[in-house]
């Protein structure tokens, strides 16, 4: 799924860094990359990391009211339909899926059991059969413990055809081939209460049974679909505006587009929750006023708004406000995990020295001066973004950011390409691409601009013989390893008609070959597999040229303590988040 | 009188439909279908066709909108088996985004826009009513030209503009005002009015200037009139002649002027509300348009409808009030 | 309310004006509306003002209620009212006069009554205005009562009608109790016939003939009316250019006039008793700009008999001054003989009232 991400604008914005998340950043010296924590996560099956109550941090306080600002209202929260970043991080403020990720702000990034006792237990070591166990004492809001039928039941309502929205990773890996739901169309209308391979031994075990190899499992749990929905209190469609609480809060009230508000789960016990400090007493969620207005309110740090924040990025109509005394140290920014890259379709452009050229033509600086800064994200060198775990920077082509004139004029050997490029109409979109389009002039190309309605751009550079040489495209991972990078985006084998994700259409058994190995790697050894695979890909194929790697700048009020990056979501994290008195 | 409204409403009875027809028409007729925009990615055909017979589109027009005045006065129900969603009357329609029915939607919204048009008018109407009088009695004086000044400026700024500069000058920068929010008044007057203090004078200023600059042509007319001198002659002091006989006279255009103002903000205020964040029926339109959430766009373009229509008979009826030669009938 | 004195001695004229002087301050210049006109007028009596429009008549009138636009009027003179001085007077004691002591008709009572109150709120708020302590229902049956007077039928019911559902003659009878429903003991009355009905002008006059036998008030009626000024007025004072012409009683006036241009007036009514055939005969030309006034004799440009005189008229302004009869004024540089001569032989025949 490529839109993790997604800042609906409102109409009166700067509207457009639209569609899938691309944030602006203020100067950040490329090539240095101090500010981007290299990941160093993995799945602990430590007690001491799984085991609650979350660790305290330093100066916090219990108690007070958090508020979070937002353009606009979540799309979905109900846990079959939660797809994108900042509902997931709410959604986790409500319910608790099988894991999640332990972070404290340092780059540490560890995937642990939340609902379950550990990330997954590998019954036969074939990553066939995941096992999972439920703590004891985690209770819904109404005081009844939660059962690991619930969690079946969450997986099962995920088939449903209105609850599509959602990750459908556990779904497509339980019915391989075809649709993730040709076959079970979920538990309404007399289906099944329960899909095939899922299985509840007792009231605190679930068991997920694949036909093939998924190690990746301990992190397709962590997405909200495995969190517990009885089927008493599954209201269906309506689920999305009340999921039934077995997090730190629930519901208080809820207006569509104006506010969601959320306080204590009387019933939700600290000690079963290794995740979340869960200080403030209330969370308010406020949705409808413009991103600036937001920015300037947080810039301002008005009394009511001194225990707010936002996770909508700082406008670059703002950016130069931040920067002083008193706003600076309530900056809060870093790299997320998508990577824009240019795609260039292989299919056309079938000459390897001409793609390579191009790796020294784009001038990645003048991309990003369009979205609000000398660098809006870092320049981009890899395939992965510096968020995926075992992350190792590497620049194939090393060329300036700007790029470089000479060595395309000799790899082009006196050419000149006449070559298409397909754009979002988006206005900031289309300024990069006249940005792309001057640059790549200069170096010696010839270049014909195509813009595409922003609704269908990724349908019509989604299929297979589509007319375009160039386009820009981002990629997040859904969890933060290269099996949601590498795989999707670059395995040929998976080119179909229409619909790819694959937009190089790089199709080299190599590659294919290379996939398939890694994946058979241990879980532990995969990280190093797919970055040698990424750098591979550039070196010998040039399918695409990287050019940044996309930056979250979002503010918080003075009275707010222990914001940092999730570097999970790529948006302040709230588990361990206070209020200062 | 009763019979010249009842003549009125039956007249913005029919109004109303034809409003809702066209409505109706328009939006059924966009080519994007709200199915798909509900059923979202990775729907089937046959998913959006359950979509739209949840969402009863699935009918011929003259059906759809047969059924939705039927919900009007009978209340409806939405869908089937699992899907069912009762609305009941008078059902404006029901909105599957929002998992409600539309009045309820509306019922939230709606005292917004009118907290911040009623707040709003009674500034500007008073203020600009006032200076245009001050204005025109002053006529020619430093008052009266710094006040034609200002009102100038005030009739030529948008509302945008205007609204941001107070919000760097009273939020932003010196902190002196809240951020504007929405307290419903039966909760806390105080509150309610602290929170729309910003829009009020955003709003107050702007149409003020307007306000002010007809009121003192009107003034300055009527102060030409004969029957002003016989007030005069009467003996009546300056006081009396100017708020009594001329005021009374001079205010009856801006009456019919302020009513149709009003009327038509009360259908929302878009701008307004974007700008100070409140979640009032013009955003609540914007943000259905945006949605294809058509049942909320129904709702809120008769809504806004309903709501000039009912102004303009209350003008007339006002008018005859004002003005005994006008006969109603 | 402070009560000014009221002396009622019998001999003096209740109003004395002396040399009045209005000037007006416009962007194009100073407007001199009235420039040293002298009348008075006796409790009983009436004066009848006559002029062409601009000619300084409703200025007068205006200056003497005090409703001229303060800011840009200069007005010197005197105006004595009653034995008060008006001139220099603050606004506040003139007010109080106003619609007290003296009154005021207009031309057009459906322009000059208020659409939007009744008739008889209007005339009771008139009367509340000076007996700040007569509750509603007194001003309300003193409405009542003057609406009787001056002859509206069913007057209670009358009322509470609005100016709109009243006639023309009705609404002027209406105006006419409003100014007299404080018994002033001066009435102004401004062309208070020009826009009714000829049968219901005579109506209107023969009231206010009634009305001043019956209150004994002073009134001046202002018209270019000559014929409504031989029914009902005692003297005649002319007007052009805001300078007096002739003043004089009725009879004298009417009959032996003596000025240019009170022939012109003269020969441009028709007559009910003069020759029906004989044609009538405007003035030519029109009235000055009173900014740039004619040389000399203001109407001397329109005057057949301008220089009769050699050039006298072209620079000299004639002065008021005796015309024959004890009395009768008139300003103008024709010699006695040759103003009797011209008269009788080449304007009397055409025909003139009476």
């Amino acid at each position: 799924m490529r839109a993790r991400t997604r800042t609906l604008t409102g109409v009166l914005a700067a509207a457009a860094l639209a569609a899938a998340g691309c944030n602006p950043t203020p100067d950040d010296s490329g090539g240095d990359d101090q500010k981007t924590k290299t990941q160093s996560g993995s799945i602990s099956y430590e007690a001491a990391d799984n085991q609650g109550p979350a660790k305290p941090v330093d100066g916090a306080s219990r108690g007070g009211t958090l508020t979070v600002m937002q353009p606009a209202d979540f799309e979905h929260l109900d846990p079959a339909r939660n797809y994108v970043n900042v509902q997931q991080v709410a959604g986790g403020m409500l319910y608790r899926p099988l894991n999640g990720y332990k972070e404290d702000g340092t780059g540490k990034l560890l995937l642990v059991g939340d609902l379950a006792t550990n990330p997954g237990k590998d019954v036969d070591g074939d990553c066939k059969v995941w096992e999972f166990t439920l703590r004891d004492g985690v209770r819904y809001e109404d005081g009844t413990p939660v059962s690991s039928k619930d969690v079946a039941h969450g997986i099962a309502r995920s088939f449903a055809a209105n609850l599509n929205e959602g990750p459908h990773y556990i779904q497509q890996w339980l019915y391989p081939g075809g649709a993730y739901n040709a076959t079970y169309k979920g538990p309404y209308d007399g289906g099944k209460p329960v899909p095939d391979g899922v299985t509840t031994p007792d009231d605190r075990t679930i068991r997920f049974t694949f036909p093939q190899p998924h190690c990746d499992m301990p992190y397709a749990a962590a997405l909200p679909t495995s969190a517990p929905v009885p089927a008493a209190k599954d209201t269906r469609a309506n689920y999305d505006l009340r999921p039934f609480s077995s997090g730190p809060y629930r519901v208080k009230s809820y207006q569509r587009d104006v506010s969601l508000e959320l306080e204590r789960n009387p019933n939700w016990d600290p000690a079963t929750d290794p995740l979340r400090n869960a200080y403030p007493d209330t969370v308010r969620m406020t949705f409808g006023l413009e991103q600036a207005q937001i920015a300037e309110r947080l810039v301002a740090d008005g009394p009511a708004d001194q225990a707010a924040l936002s996770w909508s990025d700082v406008p670059p109509s703002v950016l130069p406000r931040t920067t002083g005394a008193g706003v600076a140290d309530r900056v809060v920014r870093g790299p997320t995990q998508y990577n824009w890259v240019l795609s260039i379709n292989t299919q056309r452009v079938t000459d390897l020295s001409v793609r390579r050229a191009l790796n020294y033509a784009v001038d990645k600086d003048a991309l990003l001066k369009v979205l609000g800064g000398q660098a809006a994200g870092t320049p981009a060198t890899t395939l992965m973004s510096p968020t995926t775990a075992g992350f190792v920077p590497y620049d194939v082509f090393n060329a300036p950011v700007t790029g470089d004139k000479a060595k395309t004029a000799e790899l082009l050997a006196g050419k000149r390409p006449k070559l298409v490029l397909a754009h979002s109409s988006l206005e900031l979109r289309t300024q990069q691409a006249e940005a792309l389009r001057k640059n790549l002039t200069d170096m010696g190309f010839d270049i014909v601009m195509k813009p595409i309605d922003n609704s269908s751009y990724y349908d019509e550079v989604g299929r297979k013989d589509n007319p375009y040489d160039l386009y820009l495209t981002g990629w997040g991972s859904d969890w933060p390893t290269g099996s949601t990078v590498i795989p999707p985006v670059y395995d040929g084998r998976e080119i179909v008609a229409e619909g790819n994700q694959n937009l190089s259409y790089l199709n080299e058994a190599s590659v294919g070959a290379e996939i398939d190995r890694v994946r058979a790697l241990p879980a532990a050894e995969q990280d190093a597999g797919w970055m040698a695979l990424d750098r591979m890909i550039m070196e010998k194929y040039a399918p695409v040229v990287p050019c940044y790697y996309d930056a979250t700048y979002e503010l918080h009020g003075s009275k707010v303590g222990n914001a940092f990056l999730s570097d999970a979501f790529g948006i302040i994290s709230l588990n361990g988040i206070y209020v200062k008195k | 009188m009763l019979r010249f409204v009842v003549r009125r409403l039956l007249v913005a009875a029919l109004t109303l439909v034809v409003i809702s027809l066209v409505t109706f028409g328009l939006f059924f007729a966009v080519p994007s279908s709200p199915a798909k925009v509900m059923c979202g990615k990775n729907c089937t055909a046959e998913d959006i066709a359950q979509v739209e017979r949840r969402l009863g589109i699935d009918q011929p027009l003259p059906r759809q909108y047969a059924d939705f005045v039927g919900g009007v006065f009978a209340g409806r129900t939405y869908g089937e088996g699992d899907f069912r969603q009762d609305c009941p009357a008078p059902c404006l329609g029901y909105s599957f985004r929002n998992n409600q029915p539309v009045t309820e939607i509306v019922a939230q919204r709606a005292p917004v826009t009118f907290s911040i048009v009623l707040g709003g008018a009674v500034l500007w109407l008073g203020l600009g009513i006032s200076l245009g009088m001050v204005s025109a009695l002053r006529r020619g004086t430093a008052f009266d030209r710094a006040a034609i000044g200002v009102t100038l400026a005030g009739a030529s700024m948008q509302v945008y503009f205007f609204g941001l500069i107070l919000l760097y000058l009273l939020v932003y920068s010196t902190g002196l005002l809240p951020f504007p929010s929405y307290t419903p008044l039966t909760e806390s007057p105080a509150r309610w009015a602290a929170g729309l203090l910003l829009p009020w004078m955003t709003l107050g200023f702007l149409n003020s200037a307007l306000y002010a600059r007809l009121s003192r042509a009107q003034m300055l007319e009527t102060l030409s009139e004969d029957f002003i001198r016989t007030a005069r002659a009467k003996g009546l002091p300056a006081r009396q002649v100017h708020t009594r006989h001329a005021l009374r006279a001079a205010i009856t255009p801006i009456v019919t002027i302020a009513g149709l103002d009003i009327g038509t903000s009360l259908g929302g205020t878009f701008i307004t509300e974007t700008i100070f964040g409140l979640q009032g029926l013009g955003k609540a339109t914007v943000e259905a348009v945006q949605f294809l959430n058509l049942p909320v766009v129904m709702a809120t373009v008769l809504l806004a409808a309903v709501f000039i229509v009912v102004a303009n008979i209350v003008v007339d009826v006002l008018y005859a009030v004002i003005d005994p030669r006008v006969r109603l009938g | 309310m402070v009560e000014l004195p009221t002396p009622r001695r019998g001999e003096d004229p209740y109003l004395r004006v002396t040399d009045l002087r209005v000037r007006f301050d416009t962007e194009d210049g100073v407007v001199k509306a009235v420039d040293g006109v002298s009348f008075a007028v006796e409790r009983g009596r009436t004066l009848g003002i006559v002029g062409e429009s601009g000619s300084g008549k409703s200025v007068t009138s205006l200056a003497i209620l005090g409703l001229h636009n303060a800011k840009r009027t200069t007005i010197s003179g005197e105006i004595s009212v009653g034995g008060r001085q008006l001139v220099g007077l603050r606004e506040e004691e003139i007010r109080r006069l106003r619609g007290r002591d003296m009154a005021m008709i207009f031309q057009d009572p459906l322009s000059a009554l208020h659409p939007y109150y009744s008739v008889g709120r209007q005339i009771a708020e008139a009367y509340r205005v000076h007996h700040p302590r007569a509750g509603k229902r007194e001003a309300r049956s003193r409405a009542v009562d003057m609406l009787g007077r001056v002859g509206i039928p069913q007057p209670a019911k009358r009322f509470d009608q609005f100016p709109h559902e009243f006639s023309g003659g009705m609404r002027q009878r209406a105006m006419i109790a409003m100014a007299l429903v404080n018994d002033p003991d001066l009435l102004i009355a401004d062309e208070p016939t020009t826009a009714l009905d000829v049968t219901v002008q005579a109506q209107i006059l023969d009231l206010l003939a009634d009305l001043q036998a019956e209150f004994r008030s002073a009134i001046i009626l202002i018209t270019h009316d000559l014929g409504v000024v031989s029914q009902v007025a005692d003297d005649v004072l002319v007007m052009y250019a805001g300078r007096a012409v002739e003043h004089g009683s009725v009879e004298r006036v009417l009959r032996a006039p003596q000025h240019p241009y009170t022939w012109g007036l003269l020969s441009s009514v028709p007559s009910l008793h003069g020759d029906a055939d004989a044609d009538l005969v405007p003035i030519p030309g029109n009235p000055p700009s009173l900014i740039n006034l004619p040389s000399g004799c203001a109407f001397h440009p329109r005057c057949r008999w301008a220089g009769v005189n050699g050039d006298r008229s072209r620079t000299e302004i004639p002065e008021l001054g005796p015309a024959g009869a004890p009395g009768h004024l008139v300003a103008c540089h024709l010699p006695v003989a040759a103003r009797e001569r011209i008269y009788r032989d080449e304007v009397a025949q055409v025909g003139v009232a009476r």
